[in-house]
This record gives C-alpha cells, structure tokens and sequence, in this order.
C-alpha cells in the first residue's frame, strides 16, 4: 500500500497530533509509549474523527487531516464508505447476536468460509458472544473486520490482555492471515516481537509527533528488543522435530504428531565459531550468518537454515567477527523452543 | 369492567402513540451535537415538572375546537377535547417524559464502539440504528414503555381538564374511582376499581420483569 497521511489536530485536554508521512508498505507498525497519538491516529484513518475542522466534533477536535490510500482521498469518506477493517483494542463484538450473524454483518460481507476455516473459528459460528472465551472474541472480531473485504485493515494492539502463550499463538496465525489475505495493515502495537513479526516498516510517535520512522529494526528501541523466531517442524520422534532439514530435541506433549507451530526467542540462541563440547545444549548444528543488523543498544543477527534471528551484544559480535557469510554454530537448549501445537 | 378496558386501550394507544417520538427525541438527545440539546431536554421534561392540570390546559389551549391545532384535527374527523382521543393524549404527554428519560439511559448505556465498528463494516445510519441500536436498547424500551403504561393508567390531573369525565368514552379508572368517592354509597364501587388499579399495576410490572428476563436471556446476559 502507498499511504501518504497528513494531520495537524488539536484535541481535547491540550493533546495535538501533527504529523505527515509517506510509505510505501504492506504492514506498517505505530509505535511509542502510551499517549503518544497512536490509537488516535488509527481512529483519524478509521474516519471515527471527523477529517475536518468542525464544531462539536469527538473530544473537542480541531484541525486538519488528509489520508490518502493508494491514490484515494478517503478523506471525505465517512467510516461507513472508508472499507476499512478496524479492530480495536477490545473486539467490541454486537452482543445480541452470535458468531456467524457478527461475521455477516457486512452488507460487503464475502469468502467467510474461508476467513472462518484460516482463523480456526468454524465451529463457533453459533455461539454468542458472551460465551467466548477472550482469544476466540478477538479472532472473531478480526474475522468480521476480513470477511468485510477491506481496503485496509486497522489493528489496535490486537494482542493486549492475553496471556504469552495465547499471544504467541495469535501472532503465528496473524502472520499466516496477513500472508494469505494480503490486505494493507497498520498494526497499533506496544509489543517489538509482534512489530518484527508483522510490519515490513514502522513509525515511532511520541506526544503527537513522528519521531522516527524506517524499518522495524531501526525504529525499534533497546527494551523493546524481544524478538521471537515462529518456525514450523515436523515430529519425527518422541521429543524430536524436523525444522528445515534440522533435527531439534525438545520435550513435546505425548502423542504429538505432525507440523507443529514452534517459537524461539531471539535471546535464548547462541553462537559459536567453533563446534562447542561438552555442552549441556541439546541442539548444535552449523550454519551461516545472513546479515548483521542494528537494533537499538543490540545487534541483530540473521543465520539460514532453518532462518533465525538472535540478538546479540556489539562486544559479542566483534569478538565473534561475526559478519555476513561467516561459518558459525547455533547453540539452542532444549527447553527454548515452544509448541505452540498443530500449525 | 368498562372503565378497566377503557384505561387499558387508553394506556395502550398512549405508550404507542408516545414510543416513536420519544425514541427519536431520546436519540438526538444522545447523539445529536449542538446547544439546541439543552433547550430540548428542559421542553421534554416540563410535563413532568408541571402541575397535571396547567400540562391539561394547555393542552385544552392547543386542542380544543378553537385551538391552532384542534380546529385542524376537527376538520379532519379527529376530534381531540373531550373525546377519547383527548384522554389518550394526555396520558401520552405526561408519560412522555418518563419514556424519554429511560430510553435516553438505554441509548447512553450501549458502547458507542459497537456504532462505530457497524458503520466501519459499510453500515448506513439507518441499518445501524435497526441492527445495533434498536436490539440493544430493547431492555430500556421495554422498561420505558411499561413505565409510560402505567403512568398513563394512573393519568388524572391533564385527563379531566383535556377529555372531561364523559361516561364509556374518557371515564378511565381513576376519574371513575373519583365519580363514585363523590358519590353517596358507592364506596363498594370505589373498592372494586381500586382492586383493579392495584391488578393492573402488579401485572403491569410482573410483565415487565418477564419481557426483560427472556431479552436478557437471548442475549445470555446475567440478570
């Protein structure tokens, strides 16, 4: 999506959001600390704030703002002719009607069955609302937003509230959504693993303003540098897994078969120059570095096969000279790598 | 047994008559922008502010023969003062500010989100208010309009100065209820209609309870 936004309002409470920006992306991240504009910006390219100045307006609004989407004004387009997928921090599901009714709400309404069977939610098209449990309302309500077949999906912080492994889970399936369906998203998101998951570009406010913008990586600050590998394996044995030709050891639930979704933190691999000995570590094996990157007070470093990304310090990198296309080992124990179950 | 029948189809026509324009008042009240709200709620709540009777009067003022509105409503066959259809509107105006008040507290209670994400998915106004307003605030409809029934089964003060005590046609329960305490040795009279005010009233709010019990559980909300 080409996304070209201009904003200079001014809202209740003293709060002002002027920015402008131009990208060129399919995902694009709104990060920064709470307050910094973010939702509202999201609302702003909703259309849930009036584009103009106007008495009266939501919290006292003033100003101006201009959207453009690959070459559309949406402007002047009210939320109701603006097609977007908005889906905000709580699922805000229609309470007197279930699952398959919300999901048809959409007089654009299409492809549901293929929506419903991509985000596992099938058989929940009878339920109501008040029956589901925090997860399944929020993919429900991620369903609506897709099954209305948008020009753009808005999400805001669509992970809050739930728990690591539920989180993990959800960012593992949005990844397959968003590749499946390739709708343009911007993603509201406090979170950096779901940042680098997701968008392809990221902006950073801070008090109404664009204090950054660029790649993930770039934009992202240290503290906020929690990255997870989600890979798929293949169970060849009791405790062990096929991921991309590598056999990992690690403690499976019994009876697991099949492709299972794992995940990895980027902080629990290490490297090697040469094959360790008498490691504790169940899973050594050679491999490559891709590329060595910046990621606030940490580097980030890429290796193939399968491909992964491991933060590093800056001495450890120097002491390693690690740089694309050096021969390194990859050191994983056992208990890093997470089932997240069937992919 | 007239005047019970007669209160019930007056109360009824009334909550009817007063549903619609209650809900669009209590809709720009919620979600209309603008001064002009201030000014509208002081108007929607003067009958329930106002002595009955003065609410009557000028009722009696707009509607009688010679009044700016009755003379029109005459000449199209609806005569207003002194007739049925004068004790319906007056029983329809003083429960209107009650219908009001309670269905702009059904309106203010459902999550403004719920609007935005209807529109967002290409709603228009109306499928909104059809689809997400209207089912959600049901429960205040319901308790609004049983509340506006009931008031206009107690309706006097307004009813006697607009439609008279004109027997079988405005002589509602309590008119009738003061016709006989003003009469010698109807005080069995006076009991039996009484009761039936006190019948009315109980099945009135058990109604009310059942309607909100089943809405509420189609909605599978705790009670």
């Amino acid at each position: 999506m080409k996304l070209s936004v201009q904003v200079d309002r001014s809202f209740g409470g003293g709060f002002r959001l002027a920015l402008a920006f131009d990208v060129d992306c399919s995902v694009l991240a709104l990060v920064g600390e709470s307050g910094a504009g973010k939702s509202c910006l999201l609302d702003l390219l909703a259309g849930a704030l009036p584009s103009r100045r106007g008495g009266g307006a939501r919290g006292g609004a003033h100003g101006e703002a201009r959207v453009l989407l690959d070459g559309v004004d949406l402007s002047p387009l009210p939320l109701r002719a603006r097609r977007v997928g908005w889906v905000s921090q709580e699922p805000a599901l229609f309470p007197h009607l279930d699952v398959a009714a919300n999901l048809q709400f959409s007089p654009h309404a299409g492809g549901l069955r293929e929506v419903t069977d991509a985000l596992d939610i099938s058989h929940l098209l009878q339920r109501m609302p008040a029956h589901l449990s925090g997860g399944e309302r929020r993919r429900v309500a991620l369903a609506r937003a897709l099954v209305s077949r948008p020009r753009l999906l808005l999400l805001d912080e669509p992970f809050n509230g739930l728990d690591e492994r539920r989180r993990r889970g959800a960012l593992s399936l949005l990844r397959r959504v968003s590749l499946r369906f390739a709708v343009p998203t911007v993603l509201v998101s406090h979170v950096a693993e779901e940042v680098f998951g997701l968008a392809d570009h990221a902006l950073r406010l801070s008090a109404g303003r664009l204090v950054a913008q660029g790649r993930p990586a770039a934009v992202l600050r240290a503290g906020e540098t929690c990255v997870d590998n989600h890979l798929v394996g293949r169970v060849r044995g009791p405790d062990e897994v096929e991921v991309d030709g590598i056999r990992w050891q690690l403690p499976l639930p019994e009876g697991a078969e099949g492709e299972l979704a794992l995940a990895v933190f980027a902080h629990d691999l290490l490297l090697a120059r040469q094959a360790p000995v008498g490691l504790s570590a169940r899973n050594i094996w050679p491999t490559r570095v891709l590329s060595v990157e910046p990621l606030g007070d940490t580097l980030l470093v890429r290796v193939e096969r399968p491909e992964l990304v491991l933060t590093l310090t800056r001495a450890a990198v120097d002491e390693l000279q690690l740089a694309p296309g050096v021969d390194v080992f990859v050191v994983l124990k056992a208990t890093s790598v997470v089932s997240l179950g069937r992919a | 047994m007239s005047a019970v029948w007669l209160s019930i189809s007056v109360a009824t026509c009334a909550t009817l008559l007063a549903l619609p324009p209650a809900l669009a008042v209590a809709t720009l009240l919620e979600h209309g922008r603008g001064r002009w709200r201030g000014a509208l709620y002081v108007l929607v709540l003067l009958p329930l502010v106002l002595p009955p009777v003065v609410t009557g009067w000028l009722l009696l003022l707009t509607f009688s023969p010679n009044g700016w509105l009755g003379a029109s409503l005459a000449g199209l066959g609806l005569p207003v003062a002194f007739h049925w259809l004068g004790a319906v509107l007056a029983a329809a105006v003083v429960g209107f500010p009650l219908l009001v008040m309670l269905l702009s507290s059904a309106l203010r209670s459902i999550d403004p989100r719920l609007r935005a994400v209807a529109a967002s998915l290409g709603a228009s106004r109306w499928q909104v208010f059809r689809r997400v307003t209207l089912p959600l605030a049901w429960p205040g409809i319901l308790s609004g309009a049983s509340l506006c029934f009931a008031r206009a089964l107690g309706e006097f003060g307004a009813t006697i100065v607009v439609a008279g005590h004109v027997p079988g046609e405005t002589s509602t329960l309590p008119l009738q209820i003061m016709a006989a305490m003003e009469r010698p040795g109807a005080e069995a009279e006076v009991s039996a209609l009484a009761a039936a005010s006190l019948l009315l009233g109980v099945v009135c709010v058990v109604a009310h309870r059942m309607l909100l019990g089943r809405h509420r559980a189609r909605l599978e909300l705790p009670a």
